[in-house]
Protein backbone atom coordinates (compact mmCIF):
# COMPACT_ATOMS: atom_id res chain seq x y z
CA UNK A 1 0.00 0.00 0.00
CA UNK A 2 1.91 2.77 -0.96
CA UNK A 3 -0.52 5.11 -2.45
CA UNK A 4 -0.41 8.17 -1.71
CA UNK A 5 -3.49 8.80 -1.23
CA UNK A 6 -3.38 12.24 0.82
CA UNK A 7 -2.00 14.20 -1.68
CA UNK A 8 -5.08 13.58 -3.73
CA UNK A 9 -7.49 14.47 -1.05
CA UNK A 10 -6.80 17.92 0.87
CA UNK A 11 -9.54 18.30 3.35
CA UNK A 12 -11.16 20.48 1.15
CA UNK A 13 -14.74 21.02 2.80
CA UNK A 14 -13.86 22.35 6.23
CA UNK A 15 -17.08 23.79 5.92
CA UNK A 16 -17.86 21.80 9.31
CA UNK A 17 -14.80 21.99 11.09
CA UNK A 18 -16.08 23.64 14.91
CA UNK A 19 -13.87 26.90 15.07
CA UNK A 20 -12.88 25.98 18.46
CA UNK A 21 -9.90 28.11 20.23
CA UNK A 22 -7.28 25.76 19.36
CA UNK A 23 -4.75 28.62 18.28
CA UNK A 24 -4.97 30.65 21.40
CA UNK A 25 -1.72 29.88 23.95
CA UNK A 26 -1.63 29.08 27.27
CA UNK A 27 -1.12 33.19 27.76
CA UNK A 28 -3.92 34.29 26.43
CA UNK A 29 -5.97 31.90 27.28
CA UNK A 30 -5.20 33.09 31.63
CA UNK A 31 -5.85 36.52 29.77
CA UNK A 32 -9.43 35.87 28.49
CA UNK A 33 -9.87 33.70 31.75
CA UNK A 34 -9.06 37.35 33.39
CA UNK A 35 -11.02 39.34 31.41
CA UNK A 36 -13.98 36.89 32.34
CA UNK A 37 -13.77 37.03 36.07
CA UNK A 38 -12.57 40.82 36.17
CA UNK A 39 -16.28 42.08 36.06
CA UNK A 40 -16.97 39.58 39.46
CA UNK A 41 -13.97 40.53 41.05
CA UNK A 42 -14.51 44.02 40.94
CA UNK A 43 -17.70 43.80 42.29
CA UNK A 44 -16.87 41.90 45.34
CA UNK A 45 -14.13 44.14 45.92
CA UNK A 46 -16.20 47.06 45.72
CA UNK A 47 -18.79 45.85 48.18
CA UNK A 48 -16.24 44.54 50.56
CA UNK A 49 -14.68 48.06 50.46
CA UNK A 50 -18.45 49.73 51.04
CA UNK A 51 -18.81 46.94 53.59
CA UNK A 52 -15.81 48.10 55.52
CA UNK A 53 -16.54 51.52 55.12
CA UNK A 54 -19.89 51.35 56.58
CA UNK A 55 -18.48 49.44 59.45
CA UNK A 56 -15.58 52.15 60.15
CA UNK A 57 -18.78 54.87 60.12
CA UNK A 58 -20.58 52.90 62.30
CA UNK A 59 -23.52 52.39 60.24
CA UNK A 60 -23.82 49.10 60.52
CA UNK A 61 -26.28 46.67 62.83
CA UNK A 62 -24.84 45.23 65.82
CA UNK A 63 -25.02 41.52 64.08
CA UNK A 64 -22.95 42.45 61.19
CA UNK A 65 -19.05 42.89 61.76
CA UNK A 66 -16.85 45.14 59.32
CA UNK A 67 -14.87 42.59 57.10
CA UNK A 68 -11.41 43.51 58.70
CA UNK A 69 -13.26 42.02 62.15
CA UNK A 70 -13.67 38.56 60.56
CA UNK A 71 -10.36 39.27 59.16
CA UNK A 72 -8.53 40.17 62.47
CA UNK A 73 -10.79 36.84 64.13
CA UNK A 74 -9.54 34.68 61.35
CA UNK A 75 -5.77 35.31 62.72
CA UNK A 76 -6.85 35.41 66.08
CA UNK A 77 -8.59 31.73 66.14
CA UNK A 78 -7.14 29.77 62.91
CA UNK A 79 -5.77 26.87 64.86
CA UNK A 80 -9.70 26.32 66.17
CA UNK A 81 -10.96 26.98 63.26
CA UNK A 82 -9.42 24.26 61.71
CA UNK A 83 -9.56 22.06 64.31
CA UNK A 84 -13.35 22.37 63.88
CA UNK A 85 -13.51 22.37 60.28
CA UNK A 86 -11.28 19.42 59.67
CA UNK A 87 -13.57 16.56 60.82
CA UNK A 88 -16.53 18.69 59.21
CA UNK A 89 -14.57 17.99 55.88
CA UNK A 90 -13.73 14.57 56.39
CA UNK A 91 -17.29 13.61 56.80
CA UNK A 92 -18.46 15.54 54.16
CA UNK A 93 -15.93 13.83 51.65
CA UNK A 94 -16.98 10.23 53.29
CA UNK A 95 -21.07 11.49 52.37
CA UNK A 96 -20.06 12.07 49.23
CA UNK A 97 -17.92 9.07 47.83
CA UNK A 98 -21.19 7.57 50.02
CA UNK A 99 -23.77 9.03 48.01
CA UNK A 100 -21.86 8.93 44.20
CA UNK A 101 -21.18 5.18 44.93
CA UNK A 102 -25.01 4.45 46.17
CA UNK A 103 -26.47 6.73 43.24
CA UNK A 104 -23.47 5.44 40.36
CA UNK A 105 -25.08 1.79 41.44
CA UNK A 106 -28.73 2.51 41.09
CA UNK A 107 -28.26 4.61 38.01
CA UNK A 108 -26.87 1.62 36.59
CA UNK A 109 -29.98 -1.01 37.52
CA UNK A 110 -32.06 1.46 36.40
CA UNK A 111 -29.97 1.62 32.93
CA UNK A 112 -29.89 -2.18 32.96
CA UNK A 113 -33.77 -2.45 34.03
CA UNK A 114 -35.13 0.36 32.76
CA UNK A 115 -38.46 -0.34 34.50
CA UNK A 116 -37.13 -0.33 37.74
CA UNK A 117 -36.84 3.91 36.88
CA UNK A 118 -39.94 4.70 38.25
CA UNK A 119 -39.82 2.96 41.79
CA UNK A 120 -36.15 4.32 42.15
CA UNK A 121 -37.01 7.56 41.02
CA UNK A 122 -40.12 8.11 43.44
CA UNK A 123 -37.80 6.57 46.61
CA UNK A 124 -35.48 9.01 46.35
CA UNK A 125 -37.53 11.51 45.65
CA UNK A 126 -39.51 11.28 49.03
CA UNK A 127 -36.31 10.37 51.20
CA UNK A 128 -34.89 13.46 49.00
CA UNK A 129 -37.74 15.64 50.31
CA UNK A 130 -37.15 15.40 54.06
CA UNK A 131 -35.77 18.34 55.50
CA UNK A 132 -32.52 17.04 56.63
CA UNK A 133 -32.69 19.58 60.10
CA UNK A 134 -35.33 17.27 60.64
CA UNK A 135 -34.45 14.36 60.02
CA UNK A 136 -30.93 14.52 62.10
CA UNK A 137 -32.27 14.24 65.37
CA UNK A 138 -34.07 11.38 64.36
CA UNK A 139 -30.77 9.78 63.17
CA UNK A 140 -28.94 10.80 66.34
CA UNK A 141 -31.44 8.79 67.89
CA UNK A 142 -30.81 5.54 65.86
CA UNK A 143 -27.53 6.13 65.26
CA UNK A 144 -25.29 7.84 67.51
CA UNK A 145 -23.85 11.61 68.29
CA UNK A 146 -20.97 10.03 66.64
CA UNK A 147 -19.24 10.97 62.86
CA UNK A 148 -21.87 8.50 61.32
CA UNK A 149 -24.95 10.76 61.67
CA UNK A 150 -23.05 14.00 59.92
CA UNK A 151 -21.52 11.57 57.05
CA UNK A 152 -25.14 9.78 56.32
CA UNK A 153 -26.39 13.36 56.48
CA UNK A 154 -24.00 14.75 53.73
CA UNK A 155 -24.63 11.56 51.94
CA UNK A 156 -27.91 11.82 51.35
CA UNK A 157 -27.77 15.89 50.92
CA UNK A 158 -25.65 14.64 47.78
CA UNK A 159 -27.33 11.62 46.62
CA UNK A 160 -30.42 12.76 44.62
CA UNK A 161 -28.35 15.48 42.07
CA UNK A 162 -26.07 12.75 41.53
CA UNK A 163 -28.77 10.60 41.08
CA UNK A 164 -30.52 12.42 38.66
CA UNK A 165 -27.14 12.73 36.46
CA UNK A 166 -26.82 8.98 36.25
CA UNK A 167 -29.95 8.30 35.58
CA UNK A 168 -30.47 11.10 32.54
CA UNK A 169 -26.82 10.39 31.45
CA UNK A 170 -27.01 6.26 31.22
CA UNK A 171 -30.68 7.37 29.65
CA UNK A 172 -29.34 9.71 26.66
CA UNK A 173 -29.46 8.00 23.66
CA UNK A 174 -28.12 8.79 20.22
CA UNK A 175 -29.97 6.58 17.78
CA UNK A 176 -26.82 6.59 15.27
CA UNK A 177 -24.27 5.64 18.27
CA UNK A 178 -26.90 2.73 19.24
CA UNK A 179 -27.06 1.46 15.68
CA UNK A 180 -23.53 1.17 14.98
CA UNK A 181 -22.74 -0.82 18.74
CA UNK A 182 -25.74 -2.97 16.84
CA UNK A 183 -23.62 -3.40 13.99
CA UNK A 184 -20.43 -4.16 15.32
CA UNK A 185 -22.27 -6.45 18.19
CA UNK A 186 -21.48 -5.12 20.93
CA UNK A 187 -22.56 -6.93 24.09
CA UNK A 188 -24.42 -5.56 27.28
CA UNK A 189 -21.87 -4.68 29.02
CA UNK A 190 -19.59 -3.55 26.13
CA UNK A 191 -22.06 -1.50 25.41
CA UNK A 192 -22.41 0.30 28.57
CA UNK A 193 -18.33 0.19 29.58
CA UNK A 194 -17.71 2.07 25.74
CA UNK A 195 -20.46 3.76 24.86
CA UNK A 196 -22.77 4.70 27.41
CA UNK A 197 -20.68 5.34 30.59
CA UNK A 198 -18.70 8.26 28.29
CA UNK A 199 -21.27 9.91 26.87
CA UNK A 200 -22.92 9.62 30.64
CA UNK A 201 -20.08 11.75 31.85
CA UNK A 202 -21.12 15.35 31.67
CA UNK A 203 -24.23 14.69 33.11
CA UNK A 204 -22.79 12.52 35.70
CA UNK A 205 -20.39 15.26 36.65
CA UNK A 206 -23.04 17.84 36.53
CA UNK A 207 -24.71 15.69 39.28
CA UNK A 208 -21.46 15.45 41.45
CA UNK A 209 -20.72 19.30 41.12
CA UNK A 210 -23.87 19.94 42.87
CA UNK A 211 -23.65 17.41 44.92
CA UNK A 212 -20.04 18.51 46.35
CA UNK A 213 -21.14 21.44 47.60
CA UNK A 214 -24.62 19.60 49.16
CA UNK A 215 -22.92 17.66 51.15
CA UNK A 216 -20.36 20.18 52.37
CA UNK A 217 -23.67 21.94 53.86
CA UNK A 218 -25.20 18.61 54.93
CA UNK A 219 -22.50 17.90 57.35
CA UNK A 220 -22.50 21.07 58.36
CA UNK A 221 -26.70 21.02 59.17
CA UNK A 222 -25.94 17.90 60.73
CA UNK A 223 -23.83 19.34 63.17
CA UNK A 224 -26.19 21.78 64.40
CA UNK A 225 -28.61 19.58 65.61
CA UNK A 226 -25.84 17.25 67.48
CA UNK A 227 -24.17 14.98 64.91
CA UNK A 228 -20.54 14.62 65.16
CA UNK A 229 -20.46 15.59 69.22
CA UNK A 230 -18.60 18.53 70.24
CA UNK A 231 -16.14 19.35 66.90
CA UNK A 232 -17.05 20.48 63.87
CA UNK A 233 -17.70 23.86 61.78
CA UNK A 234 -21.54 23.50 62.78
CA UNK A 235 -20.92 23.34 66.34
CA UNK A 236 -18.08 26.38 66.05
CA UNK A 237 -21.06 27.93 64.35
CA UNK A 238 -23.94 27.59 66.92
CA UNK A 239 -21.25 28.26 69.99
CA UNK A 240 -20.40 31.68 68.37
CA UNK A 241 -23.88 32.26 67.76
CA UNK A 242 -25.72 31.36 71.40
CA UNK A 243 -22.22 32.98 72.67
CA UNK A 244 -23.08 36.43 71.06
CA UNK A 245 -19.58 36.54 69.39
CA UNK A 246 -20.59 37.86 66.18
CA UNK A 247 -17.09 37.98 64.55
CA UNK A 248 -16.87 34.44 65.06
CA UNK A 249 -20.14 33.84 63.61
CA UNK A 250 -19.47 35.52 60.31
CA UNK A 251 -15.99 33.43 59.92
CA UNK A 252 -17.67 30.17 60.45
CA UNK A 253 -20.01 30.82 57.71
CA UNK A 254 -17.77 32.30 54.91
CA UNK A 255 -16.11 29.27 55.79
CA UNK A 256 -18.57 27.14 55.27
CA UNK A 257 -19.27 29.33 51.66
CA UNK A 258 -15.26 28.84 51.15
CA UNK A 259 -15.79 24.98 51.35
CA UNK A 260 -18.64 24.70 49.23
CA UNK A 261 -17.24 26.64 46.39
CA UNK A 262 -14.10 24.57 47.17
CA UNK A 263 -15.35 21.42 47.16
CA UNK A 264 -17.67 22.90 43.71
CA UNK A 265 -14.18 23.34 42.15
CA UNK A 266 -12.55 20.23 43.09
CA UNK A 267 -14.99 18.16 41.00
CA UNK A 268 -15.45 20.65 38.28
CA UNK A 269 -11.59 20.71 38.16
CA UNK A 270 -11.45 16.44 37.68
CA UNK A 271 -14.19 17.08 34.90
CA UNK A 272 -11.95 19.13 33.00
CA UNK A 273 -9.69 16.36 33.29
CA UNK A 274 -11.70 14.00 32.58
CA UNK A 275 -14.09 15.16 30.05
CA UNK A 276 -11.47 16.88 27.55
CA UNK A 277 -13.42 15.68 24.05
CA UNK A 278 -15.29 18.81 24.71
CA UNK A 279 -12.47 21.26 25.65
CA UNK A 280 -9.72 19.75 23.98
CA UNK A 281 -7.74 22.97 22.57
CA UNK A 282 -4.50 20.87 21.85
CA UNK A 283 -3.77 21.02 18.18
CA UNK A 284 -3.58 18.44 15.82
CA UNK A 285 -0.17 15.67 16.41
CA UNK A 286 1.22 15.34 12.87
CA UNK B 1 -24.31 -18.60 -10.09
CA UNK B 2 -21.24 -20.39 -8.29
CA UNK B 3 -20.01 -16.88 -7.05
CA UNK B 4 -23.28 -15.86 -5.70
CA UNK B 5 -22.71 -14.50 -2.14
CA UNK B 6 -25.89 -12.15 -0.96
CA UNK B 7 -29.18 -13.64 -1.55
CA UNK B 8 -33.10 -11.94 -1.27
CA UNK B 9 -35.81 -13.81 -1.94
CA UNK B 10 -39.50 -11.99 -2.05
CA UNK B 11 -37.93 -9.59 0.58
CA UNK B 12 -41.20 -6.97 1.90
CA UNK B 13 -41.06 -5.10 5.20
CA UNK B 14 -43.53 -3.32 6.85
CA UNK B 15 -43.44 -0.49 9.41
CA UNK B 16 -46.40 -0.80 11.66
CA UNK B 17 -47.77 2.42 12.74
CA UNK B 18 -49.94 3.70 15.15
CA UNK B 19 -53.42 2.96 12.70
CA UNK B 20 -52.34 1.64 9.86
CA UNK B 21 -48.83 -0.02 8.21
CA UNK B 22 -46.60 1.41 5.43
CA UNK B 23 -44.98 -1.30 3.44
CA UNK B 24 -41.48 -0.14 2.54
CA UNK B 25 -39.84 -2.67 1.07
CA UNK B 26 -42.59 -5.23 -1.86
CA UNK B 27 -41.26 -8.14 -2.93
CA UNK B 28 -37.11 -7.56 -3.77
CA UNK B 29 -35.48 -10.08 -5.23
CA UNK B 30 -31.59 -10.05 -5.68
CA UNK B 31 -28.24 -11.63 -6.05
CA UNK B 32 -25.26 -10.15 -5.18
CA UNK B 33 -22.03 -11.73 -6.61
CA UNK B 34 -18.90 -12.12 -4.28
CA UNK B 35 -16.75 -8.92 -4.48
CA UNK B 36 -19.51 -6.84 -6.77
CA UNK B 37 -20.46 -3.24 -6.33
CA UNK B 38 -23.64 -2.37 -6.48
CA UNK B 39 -25.52 0.31 -6.13
CA UNK B 40 -29.17 0.53 -4.50
CA UNK B 41 -30.65 3.96 -6.20
CA UNK B 42 -34.17 5.70 -6.21
CA UNK B 43 -36.02 8.78 -4.63
CA UNK B 44 -36.35 9.14 -0.51
CA UNK B 45 -39.15 6.85 0.14
CA UNK B 46 -38.33 3.83 -2.04
CA UNK B 47 -36.62 1.92 1.22
CA UNK B 48 -33.25 1.91 -0.13
CA UNK B 49 -31.88 2.17 3.54
CA UNK B 50 -34.49 0.09 4.67
CA UNK B 51 -33.17 -2.87 2.47
CA UNK B 52 -29.84 -2.10 3.65
CA UNK B 53 -30.60 -2.18 7.37
CA UNK B 54 -32.02 -5.67 6.17
CA UNK B 55 -28.63 -6.89 5.42
CA UNK B 56 -27.12 -5.64 8.32
CA UNK B 57 -29.46 -6.92 10.75
CA UNK B 58 -30.55 -3.51 12.18
CA UNK B 59 -34.00 -4.50 10.88
CA UNK B 60 -35.90 -7.96 10.39
CA UNK B 61 -37.98 -8.67 7.00
CA UNK B 62 -41.51 -9.17 7.32
CA UNK B 63 -41.41 -11.50 4.40
CA UNK B 64 -38.87 -13.24 2.17
CA UNK B 65 -35.40 -14.49 3.01
CA UNK B 66 -32.07 -13.06 3.32
CA UNK B 67 -28.80 -14.99 2.80
CA UNK B 68 -25.39 -13.48 3.31
CA UNK B 69 -22.44 -16.16 2.46
CA UNK B 70 -25.02 -18.85 3.26
CA UNK B 71 -26.02 -17.52 6.68
CA UNK B 72 -28.60 -14.87 8.25
CA UNK B 73 -28.08 -11.38 8.29
CA UNK B 74 -27.77 -12.27 12.44
CA UNK B 75 -25.19 -14.95 12.19
CA UNK B 76 -23.02 -12.92 9.85
CA UNK B 77 -23.42 -9.48 11.70
CA UNK B 78 -22.17 -11.80 15.47
CA UNK B 79 -19.69 -13.09 13.48
CA UNK B 80 -18.35 -9.49 12.92
CA UNK B 81 -18.67 -10.21 9.30
CA UNK B 82 -20.67 -6.85 8.23
CA UNK B 83 -19.38 -3.23 8.13
CA UNK B 84 -21.45 -0.25 8.07
CA UNK B 85 -20.62 3.24 6.78
CA UNK B 86 -23.55 5.26 8.27
CA UNK B 87 -24.83 8.62 6.63
CA UNK B 88 -23.37 10.40 9.91
CA UNK B 89 -19.74 9.22 10.94
CA UNK B 90 -20.91 8.17 14.04
CA UNK B 91 -17.56 8.35 15.55
CA UNK B 92 -16.91 8.66 19.28
CA UNK B 93 -15.59 11.91 20.46
CA UNK B 94 -14.15 10.52 23.37
CA UNK B 95 -11.89 8.07 21.44
CA UNK B 96 -8.35 9.33 19.35
CA UNK B 97 -9.24 8.76 15.36
CA UNK B 98 -6.83 5.78 15.80
CA UNK B 99 -8.93 4.05 19.29
CA UNK B 100 -11.97 5.07 17.10
CA UNK B 101 -10.80 2.66 14.03
CA UNK B 102 -10.09 -0.04 16.15
CA UNK B 103 -13.40 -0.30 18.16
CA UNK B 104 -14.36 -2.89 16.31
CA UNK B 105 -11.39 -5.07 16.95
CA UNK B 106 -11.78 -4.10 20.94
CA UNK B 107 -15.49 -5.15 20.21
CA UNK B 108 -14.89 -8.44 18.52
CA UNK B 109 -12.14 -9.77 21.72
CA UNK B 110 -10.24 -12.01 19.06
CA UNK B 111 -13.39 -13.68 17.81
CA UNK B 112 -13.23 -12.10 14.35
CA UNK B 113 -10.52 -12.18 12.37
CA UNK B 114 -8.34 -9.19 12.05
CA UNK B 115 -7.66 -7.25 8.54
CA UNK B 116 -5.05 -8.02 6.23
CA UNK B 117 -4.05 -4.06 7.07
CA UNK B 118 -3.71 -2.78 10.80
CA UNK B 119 -5.96 0.27 11.81
CA UNK B 120 -2.13 2.30 11.44
CA UNK B 121 -2.24 1.07 7.68
CA UNK B 122 -5.95 1.76 7.17
CA UNK B 123 -5.42 5.47 8.12
CA UNK B 124 -2.89 5.47 5.82
CA UNK B 125 -5.33 3.97 2.84
CA UNK B 126 -8.08 6.43 3.63
CA UNK B 127 -5.35 9.69 3.79
CA UNK B 128 -5.58 10.00 7.67
CA UNK B 129 -1.68 9.30 8.40
CA UNK B 130 -0.80 11.32 11.10
CA UNK B 131 -4.02 12.01 12.59
CA UNK B 132 -3.92 8.78 14.76
CA UNK B 133 -4.19 11.12 18.00
CA UNK B 134 -6.31 13.41 16.68
CA UNK B 135 -9.94 13.79 18.16
CA UNK B 136 -13.17 13.36 15.87
CA UNK B 137 -13.70 17.31 17.13
CA UNK B 138 -10.68 18.34 15.38
CA UNK B 139 -11.21 16.58 12.17
CA UNK B 140 -13.43 18.16 8.86
CA UNK B 141 -17.07 16.09 7.89
CA UNK B 142 -14.92 14.81 5.08
CA UNK B 143 -12.19 13.61 7.38
CA UNK B 144 -14.54 12.27 9.95
CA UNK B 145 -16.15 10.09 7.18
CA UNK B 146 -12.88 8.42 6.25
CA UNK B 147 -12.35 7.54 9.84
CA UNK B 148 -15.69 6.15 9.65
CA UNK B 149 -14.37 4.01 6.06
CA UNK B 150 -11.15 2.75 8.00
CA UNK B 151 -13.20 1.39 10.71
CA UNK B 152 -15.75 -0.26 8.65
CA UNK B 153 -12.82 -2.44 7.33
CA UNK B 154 -11.11 -2.63 10.78
CA UNK B 155 -11.99 -6.40 10.41
CA UNK B 156 -12.27 -6.94 6.85
CA UNK B 157 -16.00 -7.16 6.63
CA UNK B 158 -17.09 -9.72 3.51
CA UNK B 159 -20.21 -7.71 3.11
CA UNK B 160 -20.01 -3.66 3.56
CA UNK B 161 -22.74 -1.53 3.54
CA UNK B 162 -22.53 1.90 2.32
CA UNK B 163 -25.46 4.24 3.80
CA UNK B 164 -25.20 7.25 1.75
CA UNK B 165 -21.62 7.85 3.32
CA UNK B 166 -20.83 11.48 1.36
CA UNK B 167 -23.98 12.36 1.08
CA UNK B 168 -23.52 14.79 3.23
CA UNK B 169 -20.52 16.49 1.70
CA UNK B 170 -19.67 18.75 -1.20
CA UNK B 171 -19.42 17.71 -5.03
CA UNK B 172 -15.32 17.97 -4.50
CA UNK B 173 -15.17 15.95 -1.43
CA UNK B 174 -17.68 13.91 -2.91
CA UNK B 175 -15.97 12.86 -6.03
CA UNK B 176 -12.40 12.43 -4.34
CA UNK B 177 -13.94 9.90 -1.45
CA UNK B 178 -15.50 8.01 -4.36
CA UNK B 179 -12.39 7.41 -5.85
CA UNK B 180 -10.56 6.38 -3.00
CA UNK B 181 -13.40 3.82 -1.74
CA UNK B 182 -13.14 2.41 -4.84
CA UNK B 183 -9.44 1.92 -4.66
CA UNK B 184 -9.93 0.86 -0.88
CA UNK B 185 -12.51 -1.64 -2.41
CA UNK B 186 -10.30 -3.12 -5.12
CA UNK B 187 -7.84 -3.78 -2.50
CA UNK B 188 -9.99 -5.84 0.05
CA UNK B 189 -12.38 -7.72 -2.11
CA UNK B 190 -15.07 -7.06 -0.28
CA UNK B 191 -18.87 -7.17 -2.02
CA UNK B 192 -20.24 -3.83 -1.35
CA UNK B 193 -23.48 -1.97 -1.67
CA UNK B 194 -23.91 1.12 -1.51
CA UNK B 195 -26.75 3.55 -0.90
CA UNK B 196 -26.76 6.92 -3.18
CA UNK B 197 -29.67 9.26 -4.89
CA UNK B 198 -27.05 10.65 -7.04
CA UNK B 199 -26.90 8.72 -10.48
CA UNK B 200 -23.33 9.87 -11.24
CA UNK B 201 -22.47 8.30 -8.73
CA UNK B 202 -23.66 4.98 -8.62
CA UNK B 203 -22.36 5.33 -12.45
CA UNK B 204 -19.19 6.02 -11.47
CA UNK B 205 -18.57 3.37 -8.85
CA UNK B 206 -20.66 0.33 -9.01
CA UNK B 207 -21.25 -3.18 -11.53
CA UNK B 208 -24.66 -3.21 -11.38
CA UNK B 209 -27.45 -0.57 -10.40
CA UNK B 210 -30.39 -1.13 -8.54
CA UNK B 211 -33.01 1.07 -9.38
CA UNK B 212 -35.76 1.20 -6.60
CA UNK B 213 -39.44 3.29 -7.02
CA UNK B 214 -41.16 4.40 -3.67
CA UNK B 215 -44.59 3.66 -2.32
CA UNK B 216 -44.21 0.35 -1.55
CA UNK B 217 -40.09 0.33 -2.42
CA UNK B 218 -40.23 -2.38 -5.52
CA UNK B 219 -36.99 -3.06 -8.19
CA UNK B 220 -37.86 -1.47 -11.20
CA UNK B 221 -34.97 -2.01 -12.89
CA UNK B 222 -31.32 -2.82 -12.89
CA UNK B 223 -28.21 -1.22 -15.46
CA UNK B 224 -25.29 -3.17 -15.68
CA UNK B 225 -22.41 -0.39 -15.56
CA UNK B 226 -19.71 -2.32 -18.13
CA UNK B 227 -16.85 0.77 -17.73
CA UNK B 228 -13.84 -0.57 -17.42
CA UNK B 229 -11.90 -0.39 -13.75
CA UNK B 230 -10.13 1.04 -12.38
CA UNK B 231 -13.03 3.91 -12.76
CA UNK B 232 -11.62 7.44 -13.20
CA UNK B 233 -12.89 11.02 -13.71
CA UNK B 234 -12.34 11.30 -16.80
CA UNK B 235 -14.56 8.30 -17.47
CA UNK B 236 -17.52 10.82 -16.33
CA UNK B 237 -16.96 12.75 -19.89
CA UNK B 238 -17.35 9.92 -21.98
CA UNK B 239 -20.27 9.01 -24.16
CA UNK B 240 -20.59 5.46 -22.42
CA UNK B 241 -21.10 7.53 -18.96
CA UNK B 242 -23.94 9.36 -20.16
CA UNK B 243 -25.52 6.72 -22.07
CA UNK B 244 -25.39 4.58 -18.74
CA UNK B 245 -26.32 7.73 -16.63
CA UNK B 246 -29.66 8.02 -18.95
CA UNK B 247 -30.42 4.42 -18.70
CA UNK B 248 -30.68 4.87 -15.06
CA UNK B 249 -32.74 7.64 -15.14
CA UNK B 250 -35.11 6.29 -17.69
CA UNK B 251 -35.53 3.19 -15.40
CA UNK B 252 -36.04 5.54 -12.52
CA UNK B 253 -38.45 7.99 -14.06
CA UNK B 254 -40.12 6.06 -16.66
CA UNK B 255 -39.16 8.00 -19.62
CA UNK B 256 -38.31 5.98 -22.19
CA UNK B 257 -35.21 8.06 -23.97
CA UNK B 258 -33.51 6.77 -27.49
CA UNK B 259 -31.30 4.75 -25.66
CA UNK B 260 -30.21 1.58 -27.62
CA UNK B 261 -29.79 -0.33 -24.49
CA UNK B 262 -33.00 0.05 -22.28
CA UNK B 263 -32.72 -1.30 -18.69
CA UNK B 264 -33.67 -4.72 -17.90
CA UNK B 265 -36.46 -4.83 -15.95
CA UNK B 266 -36.50 -8.10 -14.70
CA UNK B 267 -35.57 -7.67 -11.07
CA UNK B 268 -33.91 -11.09 -10.55
CA UNK B 269 -30.80 -12.11 -12.33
Amino acid sequence: MTMSLSSLSPPVADRSVRSRPAMIGRGRHLVALMIRWLPALLLIIGLLALWEWAGQAGRLPISVPAPSAIGTEFSDSRDMLWFHTAPTLSAAAKGFVAAAVSAFVLGMVVAFRPRLAGPVYQTSVIVSSVPLVALTPVLVLWLDRGDTVRTTVAALAGFFPILVGCVQGFGARDSGREELFLVLSAGTWQRFTSLTLPSSLPYVFAGLKAAAASAVLGAIIAEWSGGGGTRGLGQMMTNALFGFNVPRTWLTIATAAFLAVGAYAIVATAERLVVRWDHDTAGVER
Amino acid sequence: MSDQHVLLENVSKRFDMRKDSVLALSDVSLSLRRGEFVALIGPSGCGKSTLLRLLADIADPSAGSIRVGGRSPRDARLAHRIGFVFQDPTLLPWRTVLDNVKLPIKIARGRAEHGSASPEELLELVGLGGFENAHPSQLSGGMRQRVAIARALALTPELLLLDEPFGALDEISRQHLNLEMLRIWTETGTTAVLVTHAISEAVLMADRIVVLSPRPGRVTGIVEVDLPRPRTLDLMQTQEFFRLENAVRSALFGTVEATEDPAPLEAHQ
